[in-house]
C-alpha cells in the first residue's frame, strides 16, 4: 500500500507552527505598535468650528493661558472659555470676521460653541490640572508647545506610561512657579535646571502618587 | 433635556404596569412609542427590509462609513466640549458648589448642606453649623435626593381624565376656587394638609383663615409627630413642646420610644444620648448614662438599652401608671393617687420588681433623670410621663418646655364628619395620601368620592390622586423656596438649587394663590417672613447671611415655666385611661408602626430605602408580621417537619432556603378586618404582641414600590391607630419569599462584638484584649508589639506574618530624587488613613449606609438579587442577638435577647488577604495604607471576595447601572437605561468623582478615596512652593462619618498621634475584629459597654460576654475559682485561663 502522505507532509506540522508563530508575533507587534495612544492619539487634529490659533493669541499677542482657561489653577478641569471671553476683544477687534461668526452667534443666542475635544483621558482617570500647575508642572509638559500651534493637535501620548514616567522622575520636570505658564521658557542649561528641579522636589516635598488611588477612584 | 421630559411624559398616573425602569415613553404611552410597538422594528431597520435595493445599499454604505469614522486610526468617537455662552458667576466647571437648605418636616426640619455639580444636586449632608445636630442627617433626608430624580414623580399637573394642564392653568383653577369661596367666606371649602413647621405657611394659612373665616383647615399625617406637642399643649393650656437634653441625663427611661431613630428631634436625642454614653476614658465610663426601655416593638433604641422590659404598647399606659405609683410612694407623694394608679396598672401583670427598682434609680438621680414617651402613645399617657418628669425634677434640666407659635387645625376626623354631613363642596388636599393612610374606619376613599371637587397637590400620582379631579404636581424641596423650624426652634431656609426638573408648583404657592395672591414669587414671601425674625436694619443682607449660614441657629422657641401635675390626670384616671386590655394567645395585640425604612409609605418608591435593611429584622423590600418566638411556636410551626429546620443547624429560626427566607403567610384579623402577610420571627417582642409596619402594599405607586409588602393600614382605627387589641392570627398554608440580608442571629459565642459591664471595665481596663482568639495566640506584631500605633502604621513591621511589607515611611524605591544626599532629611511621609468605630455610641440608625450609597454611586439590585446575597451596600450594619445561655445544639431563638450593632465596611487590612489572591493586581495597597480597587483591571474572578474574612467585597453580577432591575437576565437584549429618559434622569444624581462600575467588577468601601485625594490636592495647591502638604486633622471627613448622628465613626491620619482617630484608637476598648488573623485592619472598634443597675431583677453580664465565656456545651456555671469550660478553649494559654476566671466572677451578681 502506498503511503497516503508524501514525504514532504512531514514538514507540515512544523510549517503550521512556524506560520502560527509568525502570525502571533505579527499580531502582538501590531497591537504593540498600533494600539497605544502614542500611535492612536498623537497627531490628532480635528477641525474646530472656529479656527482659533494659539500661535496668534499666545505667541504673537502674549495672552496668558489663564485669560481663557481661567480656572485651570482652581479646578481639576481646565475650562474652555465661554463666548463672552472671546467677545471681550472681538466685539472690537475683527468684529465682522466671518471666521468668528459661530462665536457671535453663540454670544447672542446663548447656545454653546461646539468645540471638538482633542485631549481626552479615559473616564476612569481623574486627572487634576490645579495640582499640577500649582506645583511647578508647565502646560507644555502634557500639551506640547501649544503656543506654536495654529490648530491644536494632540502632541503627547497621555498614556499611563507617560504619566508614570513623570510621576517617578518629577525632579526632571518641576519648574519655578512663575515659569509654569511661560511656555517659551528655556532654562540656562539642562544641568542647572536638573539641579534646581531636584531642590524644588525635595524642598516642596513633591511625591507624585504612583498608587492606583492617585488617579483611579 | 428639561424640555424633552415635559414633552414626552404624561402624568405619572398613566403607568401601565411595567415595573422598574423602562423608558418614560413607554410609561407615557406616547405616539412615538405606539408607532414603535406597531412596527416591531425601529424605523431605519424596517426600511432596509423593503425591496428597494438601492436604498438598502445606501444605508449599508452609510453605516460602513460611520464605522469607518470610528475605526480611522482606532480613534475614539469625536466628542464635543460645550462651554457656557456666558459663564455664570461662582460656577467653576469641575468644582462642586454647596448650598444650604433644610429637609422639611412637620416638627423638625433638618438643616442641610447639599453638594451640587454643575447645578445638579448629588449628595446631601447635614449642616455642621447647627451644633445641636452636628452636621448629621437621617436616612430619609439622605435618600430624599433620589426622589428629586424619580422618573415616577408626577411630571405634570392634570385635570379630569388625565388631561395635561400647565402650571398657569393650575394656578387659574386655584384662582377660581379662591374667588368662589372668597364670596362665601370659605363656606364649603376644606383643606387637608400635612403638618408643617414652615412659619411662612403658618402665616399664609392665618391670612387665609382671616379672609375665609368659615374655611375648614385640617391637618393629618399618620406618623403622629405632632402628638408630644399636642399632649403638652393640652396639659399646660397653651401651645408647648417638650425639648429634651439627654446629654444632661444620667438615667433615661424610654417609654415605648424609639428616640434615637424616629421620634421628633431624634438627631439631637441620639446625640445627647451618645454624649452621655461616650467613654473616652475611665472617668467617662464611670459617669456613663443608663438607659431603661419598656417597649413593644423591638427598636434600635431598645437594642441600646441596659435594661429592656417587653411591654405590649396597649399596656404601656398601665406601665406608666405603675411607675408613677412607685415614684409617688417612694418619694412620699399622694398615696391615694398612687393606689388608684396601681389599681389600674394591676390589669397589666407587670414585673413589679423591675418597675420598683427602675423608679428607685430614677428618683436617686433626681434632676438628672428623664422619661421619653413614644409619640404614638395616648395623650394621657404622655401627660402622665411629663408629670413623672416634673416629679423627677427633670423639667428645666433634662427636659425644657418651650412655647410654640399658635396654630390651630382640625383633625381628619373633624373633616370626615363635615364631609359626611355634606358641608364640603371643594376639598383641597395638600400633600399626604389620605386614601392610602387615613385611619381605616373613616373610609376615606368613600368620603373623597362624596366631595364635589377634589383638588390634589402632591409629589406622586398616588392612591389619592386617582380619586381627585385636579392633580397639581408639586416641586421637590430642592427645587422650591420655603422655610421651617428645627425641633428646638432654629429657623432654617428651604432653598432651591436646581430649576424644577418638571413643571410644578410649590405648596406655598398653592396656599398663596388660594389667598387670592396673583404672585408666584414665593421667595418674596419667605423673605417677608424672615424679616420678622431679625432685628437687623438691612433685611436683605440679613437674609443673605441666613442663606449662607443655612439658618438662624441662635433662634430658639421661648422656654416656658410650667409643669404637669399628677393631680391633673385624675380625670383621665377616672375614665380608665391607664387600664390595660388583656392580651393573650387568643387576643393578641397588633402594634402598628411606621416602617423604619419607607416611613408612612411616602418613601415607598425610593429604591435606596426599599433596599435598606430594617435595623432589627434586616428585611428589605417587604414588611412582615413580626411575631415572638413563643407565638411562632404556638402558631404551629412543626419543627419536626422541617419548616424551620435548616440543615439540622437552626431549629425554630426563620427558615432559609439557600439565601431566601421562605416565610409562612399568615392572616391577622382585628374586628373583622383581615390583612395577610408573611411571618418573620423577631426575638424580643412581647409574647403576644405582633408588630406590623405600615407603609407597604401601595396600590398606586411607581415602578420601584410596586408589589412590595402588604398594606396594614386597613387595621388602623382613629381611636387606636398604633395598637389594636383582640387580634387573631392564623397561618394560611402558603409561603412567601423574603429578602433578608442577615440569615443568622447569633455570634455563636465568638468575640465579634465585645461587650462588658461598666464595673468590669473599671476593674479590668484591658478586658477587651483578653477576649478573642488573639488573646491566646502569639502577638501578630511579634517583637514589634509594643511599637506605638503611629510607627506601626508607617514602618509596617513584619511581625508574625509571612511576607515583608513595604515601608510607608520612606519614598517608593523607584524614585531617585530622594536617594541623593541629604534629601531624606526633608522627606514627609504619606499620611496613613484609619478609622475607629465606637460600638458604644452606634445606635444602628442606617444613616451611614444611605450616605455611602449616595456618595459612592452604589446601585440597587432588586429583591431577587438581595435574596441571593448580592446587595451592593459598601457598609452593612450587622445585628446580633445574644441570650447568654447559648448551648451546643440548642439554637432556638431566645425570647428576650440583647441586640448589638456593628457597622462593617472594608476595614482596609494592612495585610490584606484579598490582595494576595488577585491574579491581575486589581486590588493592591497604596502608600497611604488604603486597600484600593482598580476597577479597570478587575476581571471578576471573585477570588478576593472569597478570601475576605469580613465578607465586605461586593461583586457586580450584572450591569446594575445600565440594566433595569427586572431585566437583569436579559443582558444586552434588555433596555439600556442610559438611553432612556428615566435612566438618564436617575443618573443625574451620580457623583462625578466616583467611577460608575459595570458588570463583572468587584467593589468595596474605598474610605471615600475621592474625598481624600481632593483634600490632598487642595492642600498641595495651597502649599504651592512650600512643603506644607499634610492635611490637618478633620479636613477629610468620609460620607458615613458625616452622616452619623452620634459621631461613632472617626476617620483620620493614624500616623499622627494628635488626631482624633489616634486618640480614639488609644482607648482601652480598642480592638480589631478578627484580629487573630493577623490581617491588621485599619478600621478598629471600641468595645461596647453596658451599664445595668445591679439592683434590677434582670441584672447580668452582657449576654454576649456570657456566651463567650460560657460557650462550650458544658453546663458551665461560673463559680469562684471554678474551671473554665475546657472543651472550647483547648488552645488557651494560662494567661487566658486566668482572665476567664476573673470574668467568671463577674457573673456572680447573677
Amino acid at each position: 500500500m502506498p503511503n497516503i502522505f508524501t514525504r514532504s507532509a512531514n514538514r507540515v506540522p512544523l510549517q503550521v507552527i512556524l506560520i502560527l508563530l509568525i502570525l502571533a508575533t505579527t499580531a502582538v507587534a501590531a497591537v504593540w505598535y498600533y494600539y497605544p495612544p502614542q500611535y492612536t492619539r498623537v497627531g490628532y487634529m480635528p477641525k474646530q468650528p472656529v479656527l482659533y490659533s494659539h500661535k496668534i493669541h499666545v505667541d504673537q499677542l502674549g495672552l496668558d493661558c489663564r485669560y481663557c482657561h481661567s480656572y485651570v489653577d482652581q479646578s481639576g478641569h481646565a475650562n474652555i472659555p465661554d463666548s463672552q471671553t472671546c467677545m471681550n476683544c472681538h466685539s472690537q477687534v475683527r468684529k465682522d470676521s466671518p471666521a468668528l461668526a459661530p462665536i457671535r452667534e453663540s454670544f447672542e443666542s446663548g447656545k454653546p460653541v461646539e468645540w471638538v475635544r482633542v485631549h481626552k483621558l479615559p473616564d476612569y482617570v481623574y486627572f487634576n490640572h490645579s495640582v499640577h500647575v500649582n506645583r511647578g508642572i508647565s502646560c507644555v509638559e502634557c500639551h506640547g508647545q501649544i503656543n506654536e500651534m495654529t490648530e491644536v493637535w494632540h502632541d503627547k501620548p497621555l498614556s499611563m506610561k507617560f504619566c508614570l514616567d513623570c510621576h517617578r522622575n518629577a525632579d526632571q520636570y518641576v519648574r519655578p512657579l512663575d515659569k509654569v505658564y511661560d511656555l517659551t521658557w528655556k532654562p540656562e542649561s539642562r544641568e542647572a535646571f536638573l539641579k534646581q528641579a531636584h531642590e524644588r522636589v525635595v524642598d516642596w516635598n513633591i511625591n507624585p502618587p504612583q498608587s492606583c488611588s492617585g488617579c483611579h477612584r | 433635556m428639561i424640555q424633552d421630559f415635559q414633552q414626552s411624559s404624561a402624568p405619572g398616573g398613566q403607568t401601565t404596569g411595567k415595573s422598574y425602569w423602562r423608558s418614560l415613553d413607554e410609561l407615557a404611552d406616547t405616539q412615538a412609542f405606539r408607532n414603535w410597538l406597531h412596527r416591531e422594528f425601529p424605523q431605519g431597520a424596517s426600511e432596509a427590509t423593503g425591496v428597494n435595493r438601492r436604498h438598502f445599499l445606501k444605508i449599508m454604505a452609510a453605516s460602513f462609513g460611520a464605522a469607518g469614522i470610528g475605526l480611522a486610526g482606532c480613534r475614539r468617537p469625536e466628542q464635543n466640549i460645550l462651554p457656557y455662552s456666558r459663564q455664570p458667576e461662582n460656577s467653576i466647571p469641575g468644582v462642586p458648589v454647596f448650598y444650604t437648605t433644610s429637609f422639611p418636616d412637620a416638627v423638625d426640619s433638618l438643616p442641610l448642606v447639599v453638594e451640587t455639580h454643575q447645578h445638579r444636586p448629588t449628595h446631601i449632608e447635614g449642616n455642621p453649623g447647627y451644633k445641636s445636630y452636628g452636621g448629621s442627617t437621617n436616612v430619609f433626608a439622605q435618600a430624599s435626593i433620589l426622589n428629586l430624580y424619580d422618573p415616577d414623580r408626577m411630571t405634570a399637573s392634570s385635570e379630569g381624565n388625565n388631561r395635561r394642564i400647565s402650571s398657569a392653568e393650575a394656578a387659574d383653577i386655584l384662582g377660581k376656587v379662591a374667588n368662589k369661596f372668597g364670596q362665601t367666606n370659605g363656606q364649603g371649602l376644606a383643606i387637608l394638609a400635612e403638618p408643617s413647621s414652615s412659619p411662612t405657611r403658618a402665616r399664609l394659612v392665618q391670612q387665609l383663615k382671616q379672609q375665609m373665616p368659615r374655611l375648614r383647615w385640617a391637618e393629618y399625617a399618620p406618623s403622629a409627630r405632632t402628638s408630644p406637642d399636642k399632649a403638652l399643649t393640652q396639659a399646660l393650656g397653651r401651645p408647648a413642646r417638650p425639648v429634651y437634653h439627654l446629654d444632661q441625663a444620667k438615667v433615661i427611661l424610654g417609654v415605648d420610644s424609639d428616640f434615637t431613630l424616629h421620634e421628633p428631634g431624634s438627631l439631637a436625642l441620639a446625640r445627647g444620648f451618645a454624649a452621655g454614653r461616650r467613654a473616652k476614658n475611665q472617668a467617662d465610663a464611670k459617669n456613663m448614662n443608663r438607659l431603661y426601655m419598656a417597649e413593644s416593638a423591638f427598636t434600635a433604641t431598645g437594642a441600646m438599652s441596659d435594661h429592656r422590659l417587653r411591654v405590649p404598647t396597649s399596656q404601656i399606659p398601665a406601665f406608666v401608671a405603675q411607675l408613677a405609683a412607685e415614684i409617688l410612694s417612694q418619694s412620699g407623694g399622694d398615696s391615694g393617687l398612687a393606689s388608684q394608679l396601681r389599681e389600674q396598672a394591676a390589669s397589666a401583670n407587670l414585673d413589679e420588681a423591675w418597675v420598683r427598682e427602675c423608679a428607685a434609680d430614677l428618683l436617686a438621680n433626681r434632676g438628672h433623670a428623664v422619661l421619653h414617651a413614644g409619640s404614638h402613645l395616648p395623650l394621657a399617657t404622655q401627660q402622665l410621663v411629663q408629670a413623672i418628669n416634673a416629679e423627677l425634677g427633670a423639667v428645666g434640666h433634662t427636659v425644657d418646655y418651650v412655647e410654640l407659635p399658635q396654630a390651630e387645625a382640625d383633625s381628619i376626623e373633624d373633616l370626615a364628619q363635615a364631609i359626611e354631613a355634606g358641608e364640603v363642596e371643594t376639598l383641597l388636599i395638600l400633600g399626604g395620601n389620605p386614601v392610602y393612610n387615613a385611619p381605616a374606619n373613616l373610609e376615606w376613599d368613600r368620603l373623597q368620592k362624596k366631595v364635589g371637587q377634589v383638588i390634589r397637590h402632591g409629589f406622586y400620582y398616588d392612591e389619592t390622586s386617582l380619586l381627585s379631579q385636579v392633580n397639581i404636581a408639586s416641586t421637590h424641596y430642592l427645587e422650591s423656596w420655603s422655610d421651617g423650624f428645627t425641633y428646638e426652634g432654629a429657623l432654617v431656609p428651604v432653598q432651591p438649587m436646581v430649576l424644577p426638573i418638571f413643571e410644578g408648583v410649590s405648596e406655598l404657592e398653592v396656599v398663596a394663590r388660594l389667598g387670592g395672591r396673583q404672585t408666584s414669587d414665593v421667595y418674596a414671601l419667605v423673605v417677608e417672613t424672615f424679616g420678622s425674625y431679625t432685628n437687623e436694619a438691612n433685611k436683605d443682607k440679613a437674609f443673605q447671611r441666613f442663606l449662607s449660614d443655612g439658618g438662624l441657629f441662635e433662634h430658639r422657641f421661648q422656654s416656658i415655666n410650667g409643669r404637669v401635675e399628677f393631680g391633673s390626670l385624675r380625670n383621665a384616671l377616672s375614665q380608665g385611661s391607664f387600664q390595660a386590655p388583656s392580651i393573650g394567645s387568643n387576643a393578641l395585640e397588633v402594634r402598628l408602626k411606621m416602617d423604619d425604612t419607607v416611613g408612612d409609605g411616602y418613601w415607598n418608591n425610593n429604591g435606596w430605602l426599599q433596599e435598606l435593611p430594617d435595623p432589627l429584622t434586616k428585611l428589605t423590600w417587604d414588611n412582615a408580621i413580626l411575631v415572638s418566638p413563643k407565638l411562632a411556636e404556638e402558631l404551629g410551626y412543626d419543627t419536626g417537619k422541617g419548616t424551620f429546620l435548616i440543615g439540622g443547624i437552626s431549629k425554630k429560626q426563620n427558615n432559609f432556603v439557600r439565601d431566601t427566607e421562605v416565610s409562612p403567610v399568615a392572616e391577622v384579623t382585628v374586628d373583622g378586618v383581615t390583612v395577610r402577610g408573611p411571618v418573620h420571627i423577631l426575638p424580643g417582642l412581647p409574647d403576644y404582641s405582633v408588630t406590623v409596619s405600615l407603609g407597604y402594599g401601595r396600590s398606586k405607586v411607581g415602578r420601584v414600590g410596586k408589589n412590595t409588602g402588604f398594606n396594614a393600614y386597613p387595621l388602623t382605627h382613629s381611636k387606636n391607630f398604633f395598637a389594636r387589641n383582640g387580634a387573631k392570627i392564623k397561618l394560611v398554608g402558603e409561603h412567601y419569599p423574603l429578602s433578608n440580608t442577615s440569615q443568622h442571629w447569633s455570634m455563636e459565642g465568638r468575640a465579634i462584638i465585645r461587650e462588658a459591664n461598666v464595673e468590669h471595665h473599671l476593674e479590668h481596663p484591658d478586658w477587651v484584649n483578653h477576649m478573642g482568639m488573639e488573646s491566646h495566640s502569639p502577638p501578630v506584631y511579634g517583637n514589634a508589639k509594643d511599637m506605638p500605633l503611629q510607627e506601626k502604621s508607617l514602618k509596617q513591621p513584619r511581625g508574625n506574618s509571612l511576607y515583608e511589607h513595604p515601608d510607608f515611611g520612606s519614598p517608593p524605591p523607584n524614585v531617585d530624587a530622594w536617594k541623593k544626599e541629604g534629601a531624606m532629611d526633608k522627606f514627609v511621609p504619606e499620611q496613613q488613613w484609619g478609622m475607629s468605630i465606637d460600638l458604644n455610641t452606634c445606635v444602628g440608625c442606617n444613616a451611614c449606609i444611605i450616605a455611602c450609597q449616595s456618595e459612592n454611586n452604589i446601585p440597587i439590585v432588586g429583591k431577587e438579587q438581595v435574596a441571593m446575597g448580592r446587595e451592593m451596600h459598601w457598609i452593612r450594619l450587622d445585628r446580633y442577638f445574644s441570650s447568654g445561655d447559648l448551648k451546643q445544639n440548642q439554637v432556638s431563638l431566645p425570647a428576650n435577647p440583647q441586640a448589638s450593632f456593628m457597622p462593617l465596611g472594608c476595614v482596609h487590612c494592612e495585610n490584606a488577604p484579598c490582595e494576595q489572591v488577585c491574579p491581575v493586581n486589581a486590588t493592591v495597597h497604596d502608600r497611604q495604607g488604603l486597600n484600593v480597587m482598580a476597577y479597570n483591571r478587575c476581571v471578576g474572578t471573585r477570588y478576593c471576595a472569597n478570601n475576605c474574612p469580613y465578607k465586605v467585597r461586593r461583586f457586580n453580577f450584572f450591569d446594575y447601572n445600565k440594566r433595569n432591575v427586572d431585566e437583569l437576565y436579559a443582558g444586552p437584549l434588555g433596555t439600556n437605561k442610559y438611553k432612556t429618559e428615566g435612566g438618564t434622569l436617575v443618573s443625574m444624581q451620580r457623583n462625578p468623582d466616583v467611577t460608575v462600575r459595570m458588570r463583572g467588577v468587584m467593589e468595596k468601601c474605598t474610605f471615600c478615596v475621592q474625598r481624600i485625594e481632593q483634600a490632598k490636592i487642595a492642600q498641595r495647591v495651597k502649599a504651592a512652593d512650600s512643603n506644607d502638604i499634610r492635611i490637618p486633622d478633620g479636613l477629610v471627613r468620609v460620607a458615613c462619618q458625616n452622616a452619623c448622628p452620634t459621631d461613632a465613626i472617626v476617620f483620620g491620619d493614624i500616623s499622627d498621634a494628635d488626631t482624633a482617630v489616634s486618640e480614639s484608637k488609644a482607648n482601652d476598648r480598642d480592638y480589631a475584629l478578627l484580629g487573630y488573623l493577623n490581617v491588621r485592619p485599619r478600621t478598629t472598634y471600641l468595645a461596647r459597654l453596658r451599664n445595668p443597675n445591679p439592683k434590677m431583677p434582670d441584672f447580668a453580664e452582657p449576654f454576649s460576654y456570657q456566651e463567650y465565656f460560657g460557650k462550650g456545651g458544658t453546663e458551665h456555671q461560673p463559680a469562684k475559682g471554678g474551671s473554665h469550660g475546657e472543651t472550647e478553649h483547648g488552645a488557651e494559654t494560662n494567661a487566658g485561663h486566668g482572665e476567664s476566671h476573673e470574668s467568671s466572677e463577674g457573673n456572680e451578681h447573677h
